[in-house]
């Protein structure tokens, strides 16, 4: 009995779980080793494990361009997917908070008829198929002439983002309170003042938080880019879905996706410190 | 000062207190419009139109002959359309639940207690950061049949030949995509999970495990049932993913009878521009049958919370 109740409540890994963990590390970051080696591969023939000739040994003979030589080349497109990447995810974060606070605030603060009726409206982007609005979408855009330009890609970003920037600040709001801005204003502070020297400077790590992870969601979203893009926007996602569209991956595409792998390595040591996990423990429109 | 001029002079307060209540509350519904007009115009918007076009309205092609079933008749008559149909289900079903049990496993482990656990959590959220078509690129250079998997099954000597290698990509069974809707998936579920373990604490498994219940029982009568409400919106927005996505099963699928996203974007692309309305009734299809799926799965969850007397 005693031993049993020991292990129903140990805070120690069981053994099951140990192996569990070594497993999903496996899982997770195995693939990465082929992908790195085929980078840098120059001939990699069936059976074996390690390439049989390395791109280094081929450097000065090499007919076709080698892969991170093409990679890092103009024409490649990459510089071009980068800039555009980060300048809509940009864009679609400022344009997301700007939208997204003042509705935050109320959200976490008052009571409405019809409140929990607007926040499962607000939830809903997520849960209908992104192909959907995407390709009606293109047919509004088409329509308006948006199709194929920054605009309708941004505007078009806004759908998947606004769910997640919306909750993670009016969790920040419900946190925050309200007495400190009461405090401040029976101090005799204006509106102002409060706003410049309470609220924002306690909002601030949620805010960061919150737009960490919309510009993270932005960078990934491939569907509504690819289909409103038109061809003429290509993005890091889209960049890489056309090198391997036709379903195998050269030692350019490996390269291809170790660059896209970058910004999100980048934003997950810089985000882990700011994104809690808290955050996403809300249920759906209870 | 009189009694009936100390009572106006109050309700004199009062109305001055709703009015500015009032104004209050204006200010509140102002804060709302912007997040409200964005999302009404371009996913109303976007689904009058979609309604309109399936049923024939499509009038700068020269087509209009709404309100027309046809479409919606020509699609749903052919059996293809229900394959496409079971495929999308399919996929989205097993990678849903197959990544909901990786995930719950996962986040059990990461509450514990254990020296690599600072490294686990950047781990798991990697999936998390990078693009789905990175996910793609992995399973074809893991799992294709000259792949990774398939030349370690010949350096142990399985296999002699990468056709003898199971072909796991380009198939009906679609285990290419369902592995990288798992991969990218679980590190969600995951999170979800987590998050709602660290919120609930350890204290009512603890006197569970006091009065005597073994772990299967405090797992399946005390933990699963707090941590629901995060299961049940973290698969609720995987599923709604896989069914409307395009890429893995354009790239990692069997091709015809291919998913419903991936034929709609086939008869928007065809040369033939009336196709486009076929296209459209099969996005409204598409829109159809996760809204019922969803909206069945949210109203059961609902029920069982009323059941458990929570809400």
């Amino acid at each position: 009995m005693a031993r049993k109740f020991n292990i129903a409540l140990s805070s120690r890994l069981s053994p099951f779980q140990k192996f569990y963990l070594l497993i999903i590390a496996g899982f997770i970051l195995g693939p990465f080793i082929p992908l790195i080696i085929q980078s840098f591969a120059f001939r990699w023939a069936w059976p074996d494990l390690l390439p049989g000739t390395w791109w280094l040994e081929q450097r000065d003979r090499a007919m076709v361009p080698l892969a991170w030589d093409y990679v890092l080349s103009p024409y490649s497109r990459v510089w071009e997917a980068t800039v555009n990447t980060v300048l809509i995810g940009s864009i679609v974060t400022v344009i997301c908070l700007a939208i997204c606070l003042p509705a935050a605030r109320v959200l976490a603060r008052e009571k409405f008829r019809g409140k929990s009726a607007f926040e499962f409206f607000l939830s809903l982007p997520l849960i209908v198929p992104e192909a959907a609005i995407g390709i009606a979408l293109l047919m509004m855009f088409i329509r308006l002439g948006l199709a194929g330009s920054y605009v309708g890609i941004i505007i078009a970003h806004l759908i998947p983002t606004i769910p997640y920037m919306v909750r993670m600040l009016t969790a920040v709001y419900q946190g925050l309170g309200r007495d400190f801005e009461e405090q401040a204003m029976i101090l005799g502070a204006s509106r102002w003042q409060v706003l410049r020297l309470v609220t924002l400077p306690m909002l601030l790590p949620g805010v960061v938080a919150g737009a960490l992870f919309t510009f993270l969601v932005s960078t990934n979203i491939f569907l509504l880019t690819f289909f409103l893009g038109q061809g003429q926007i290509v993005t890091l996602p889209t960049l890489l879905f056309s090198k391997i569209a036709g379903g195998t991956l050269d030692a350019s595409a490996a390269g291809i996706t170790l660059i896209v792998t970058l910004p999100g390595i980048i934003l997950l040591i810089i985000s882990e410190r700011f994104i809690k996990e808290e955050a996403f423990g809300k249920g759906f429109g209870n | 000062m009189s009694v009936s001029s100390s009572i106006a002079s109050r309700s004199g307060a009062q109305e001055r207190m709703t009015a500015r209540e009032r104004r209050t509350r204006f200010w509140q519904m102002v804060q709302l419009v912007p997040i409200m007009a964005i999302l009404v115009l371009l996913f109303g918007g976007a689904l009058v139109l979609a309604i309109l076009q399936s049923l024939g309205f499509a009038p700068w092609f020269g087509v209009n002959t709404f309100p027309d079933f046809s479409y919606f008749g020509a699609l749903w008559g052919s059996s293809t359309f229900w394959v496409s149909l079971g495929l999308t289900l399919y996929y989205a079903t097993v990678s849903t639940v197959i990544a909901l049990i990786l995930g719950i496993l996962l986040a059990l482990a990461l509450v514990k207690t254990f020296p690599s656990k600072t490294f686990y959590k950047y781990l798991y959220k990697l999936p998390l950061m990078i693009p789905y078509t990175v996910g793609i690129a992995l399973a074809v250079l893991m799992l294709s049949n000259g792949g990774m998997l398939s030349r370690l099954a010949a350096f142990f000597g399985l296999i002699d030949d990468p056709a003898q290698f199971p072909q796991i990509l380009k198939t009906h069974y679609g285990w290419g995509i369902i592995a990288v809707y798992v991969w990218k998936q679980t590190p969600f579920i995951t999170l979800a999970v987590y998050a709602v373990l660290l919120g609930i604490g350890r204290e009512t498994e603890e006197a569970a495990a006091i009065l005597g219940a073994n772990r299967r029982t405090i797992f399946f009568r005390v933990t699963l049932p707090q941590i629901l409400p995060g299961v049940v919106s973290s698969t609720l927005i995987c599923f709604a993913f896989n069914v409307g996505a395009f890429e893995a099963p354009f790239i990692l699928g069997g091709g015809f009878p291919d998913t419903l996203p991936v034929v709609a974007w086939r008869y928007f692309n065809d040369a033939d521009y009336t196709l486009q309305l076929q296209g459209m009734a099969t996005v409204v299809s598409i829109g159809l049958v996760a809204g019922v799926i969803l909206f069945g799965y949210l109203a059961a969850y609902r029920r069982y919370e009323r059941r458990m007397g929570r809400n």
